[in-house]
């Protein structure tokens, strides 16, 4: 009984740690494959409403400022209490990781890049070699990217319009689950990320206010 | 040589009394703010919060009621841009926030920081402006009262540069709140349709809805 357990057990293991098979699509060559992209074309401002869930209970709800610049790559955030507490601000780009401000338990050693990396999946295209194009056993169309320094990216539209983005280790193991229920339309209105990590949790983002970014931010009045 | 002596020691006698009389009068202006703020058993009022910080192009509103019932019951309560509620009432802090329709409470540590921040708030609206060590306080009268907390050691470094208190002379009410957290962050508080003495249920802090 113990080693049919285990046979089980090492067979889930293994299912869960593989990228999901990609197929040809019928009839299309590759290249006719368009694949979705979501991602930023512009600078923009993003205000979201931020729930952060662990243990599949909501915990707190934040407000997110993110400011992009897809050019550079370049990120500026700032994460506050429903009642406007600035509780961390960083700045990510060609420069560097810059945190100006992280109050606990935002102060943590990784907490900062972490964040940037999700931002950066969301929001940027993705950079990496394109490895894959082809559907899912589903049926859906998905581009998966090898990323450096090592990693996988599949990005892919569901049935329902849906838009999906999905971080894998080198190995296999899915790190991130993106999913941007507002489709190419309207991509960033709703944004569920799902996390995992030692305790997994996920935060669903609900846009509160959005601006294409022109010039530089203004100083206060 | 002897008026010399004489000119410094006047001097001297000068310096020690401009340096006293402020002191007494602002000793007296904090008693007298007590002493008028002591007549406020409640408060109700609405407020615009405006946060202001680098990484935006204009303000970020908020918006919402705030209750008050001496000695330290406070109902502060957002609408605007997220719902959420504290209620701080008999020493017991709690923190709610909006998810799906309802109101949950907040499983962080966020209510334990709030405490602190209400029980401020709690003895400024009693006009208890010098008890806080953590804070020098100081005070410019002019069309309204304006008291300046300014954090004393470096348990703030870094979170708040200053608190800036306006409150009317008219009835010692609280008129707005500037919390200036860095050269380029600040958070306003600005109280509207600021209701004194009226009668708040007891209710309102404990129940969220």
């Amino acid at each position: 009984m113990k080693g049919f357990i285990f046979l089980i057990g090492s067979f889930l293991l293994i299912s869960c740690a593989a990228l999901p098979a990609i197929r040809p699509v019928p009839n299309l060559a590759e290249k006719n494959i368009i694949c979705p992209s979501p991602f930023l074309t512009g600078k923009i401002r993003l205000i979201h409403a931020i729930e952060v869930r662990a243990a599949g209970q909501v915990q707190t709800v934040m407000i997110g400022v993110t400011m992009m610049d897809p050019v550079t790559r370049t990120i500026s955030c700032a994460l506050m209490s429903a009642e406007g507490v600035a509780l961390f601000e960083a700045v990510s780009g060609p420069d560097g990781l810059k945190v100006s401000r992280a109050l606990p338990p935002f102060d943590a050693a990784d907490f900062a890049q972490k964040m940037m990396d999700d931002i950066d999946l969301i929001f940027l295209a993705p950079r990496g070699a394109l490895t894959e194009k082809g559907i899912f056993a589903t049926g859906e169309t998905v581009c998966r990217r090898h990323k450096e320094p090592g990693g996988w990216i599949d990005v892919w539209q569901g049935h329902d319009g849906a838009i999906h983005i999905c971080r894998y280790s080198e190995g296999g193991r899915l790190q991130r689950s993106v999913t941007l229920a507002g489709g190419l339309a309207n991509p960033y209105s709703t944004i569920d990320l799902q996390a995992s990590e030692r305790v997994d949790y996920s935060l669903m983002m609900t846009l509160i206010e959005s601006e294409a970014v022109r010039d530089e931010p203004q100083r206060k009045e | 040589m002897i008026q010399i002596a004489s000119m410094k020691k006047v001097f001297l006698v000068l310096l020690i009394l401009l340096m006293l009389v402020p002191a007494s009068v602002r000793a007296d202006n904090f008693e007298r703010l007590r002493r008028d703020s002591s007549r406020i058993s409640t408060i109700s009022a609405d407020f615009v919060q405006k946060k202001f910080m680098k990484i935006l192009s204009k303000p970020l509103v908020s918006e919402g009621k705030f209750y008050y019932t001496a000695p330290d019951s406070i109902r502060w309560e957002y609408s605007q841009p997220i719902k959420s509620v504290v209620i701080s009432d008999k020493g017991n802090t709690k923190r709610y926030i909006a998810s799906g329709g309802k109101m949950i409470e907040d499983k962080t540590g966020g209510a334990q920081a709030m405490k602190i921040v209400l029980d401020e708030v709690a003895g400024w609206m009693s006009g208890k402006f010098t008890s806080n060590p953590s804070f020098t306080a100081t005070l410019k009268e002019g069309s309204n009262t304006q008291i300046t907390l300014t954090p004393v050691g470096k348990s703030m470094a870094g979170m708040i540069e200053k608190i800036e208190i306006t409150v009317t002379r008219k009835d010692a009410s609280i008129k707005s709140v500037r919390i200036v957290e860095s050269a380029t962050a600040e958070t306003r508080i600005d109280f509207q349709h600021v209701v004194i003495n009226q009668e708040i249920q007891p209710s309102v802090f404990q129940d969220v809805q």
